[in-house]
């Protein structure tokens, strides 16, 4: 580069003047081994930002491991409910106390308790049939009466 | 969000995090304190991290923010910061040796006030654009080149006084 040009980008260097290019333009000048002596002076501060640039953070980053410890409460919650059930539902049944004997007839009688509810069930259905059928009954009756009513206005004509 | 997608979000700028950090507390460790806490605020709230247009911005913002809060606490309880960095060695001193001028730069940079220093060290040493400079500091731009532009000023004449020290 010219050395005319580059005292007039360090006179706007040091008025903030300059853009991010015409900076770097004068650091790699700077950092060359061309410098005039007498702008030697110079070299020092474009030195030092080049190698404070290249400073590292030399600690390792630590950073709370949140994700894995939620769902591991969760599945430990989840698996002492489960494990809750298990042995509460183990206790619920053995407390019962029936031999097997004892347990087939209970079952049989639940199973006709609920063929018996079925079939009830369904007399009810039959039965509330019954009820239109009635119904149908007092239709013809009141056909019955109409029919009558006709028979007597015929004599009337005659 | 997921860490592993988090941390390809935001690992790219932890050293610029960490460079920003230094620059304002000084202290290596506490720089390393800052980022540690910046990071740790980020990934509590990540999953805000999205609506943001500029996640990069806004993690400058964090840092610099937590910066000045610990500048502001260390000066209430009246603690000195310890200057630990240019006698020790440390990772910028193993990797390159440097020269008195150099150092004095640093030295000249860690007197300028926390505006001044931030604006230099966004511009000078991250490169960072004036705009986005503006949302990180949340100054305008002509602010941001009076603050450069005095804080580049003030290295050059300090560089200048060692200099002419040099040559008389």
């Amino acid at each position: 580069m010219e050395l005319a040009n580059i005292d007039k980008l360090l006179e706007s260097y040091f008025e903030g003047n300059t853009s991010l290019k015409e900076e770097m333009e004068l650091g790699a000048f700077f950092n060359s081994n061309k410098v005039p002596a007498h702008l030697e002076m110079y070299r020092p501060m474009f030195k030092s930002f080049s190698e404070a640039r290249e400073v590292q953070s030399t600690r390792e980053l630590k950073l709370p491991i949140a994700k894995p410890k939620s769902t591991f409460m969760v599945w430990s919650i989840a698996a002492s409910i489960a494990i809750v059930l298990g042995v509460g539902s183990l206790f619920f049944f053995q407390n019962t106390g029936l031999t097997a004997e004892q347990e087939e007839a209970l079952m049989a009688y639940n199973q006709a308790k609920e063929t018996m509810l079925l079939l009830s069930e369904n007399l009810n259905k039959g039965a509330s049939k019954i009820t239109y059928l009635e119904e149908f009954e007092q239709g013809t009756s009141a056909i019955n009466i109409i029919n009558q009513f006709n028979e007597t206005r015929n004599k009337i004509l005659k | 969000m997921k860490q592993k997608e988090f941390l390809e979000t935001v690992l790219p700028i932890k050293d610029k995090l960490y460079r920003l950090a230094r620059r304002l507390l000084v202290s290596s460790e506490e720089a390393e304190d800052a980022v540690q806490e910046v990071f740790l605020k980020l990934w509590k709230g990540r999953d805000k991290m999205k609506e943001y247009s500029n996640p990069e911005a806004f993690a400058v913002t964090m840092t610099k923010n937590y910066c000045l809060d610990r500048l502001k606490s260390k000066q209430a309880s009246n603690l000195k910061i310890v200057h630990s960095n240019y006698q020790h060695s440390d990772n910028l001193q193993k990797k390159v040796e440097l020269n008195d001028e150099v150092a004095l730069v640093f030295k000249v940079m860690d007197t300028l006030p926390e505006k001044q220093r931030m604006v230099m060290q966004l511009r000078d040493i991250e490169q960072f654009e004036f705009h986005e400079i503006s949302e990180m500091l949340d100054i305008n731009e002509t602010a941001i080149r009076v603050n450069l532009s005095r804080a580049r000023k003030t290295v050059r004449e300090e560089l200048l006084k060692k200099y002419n020290y040099g040559i008389s």
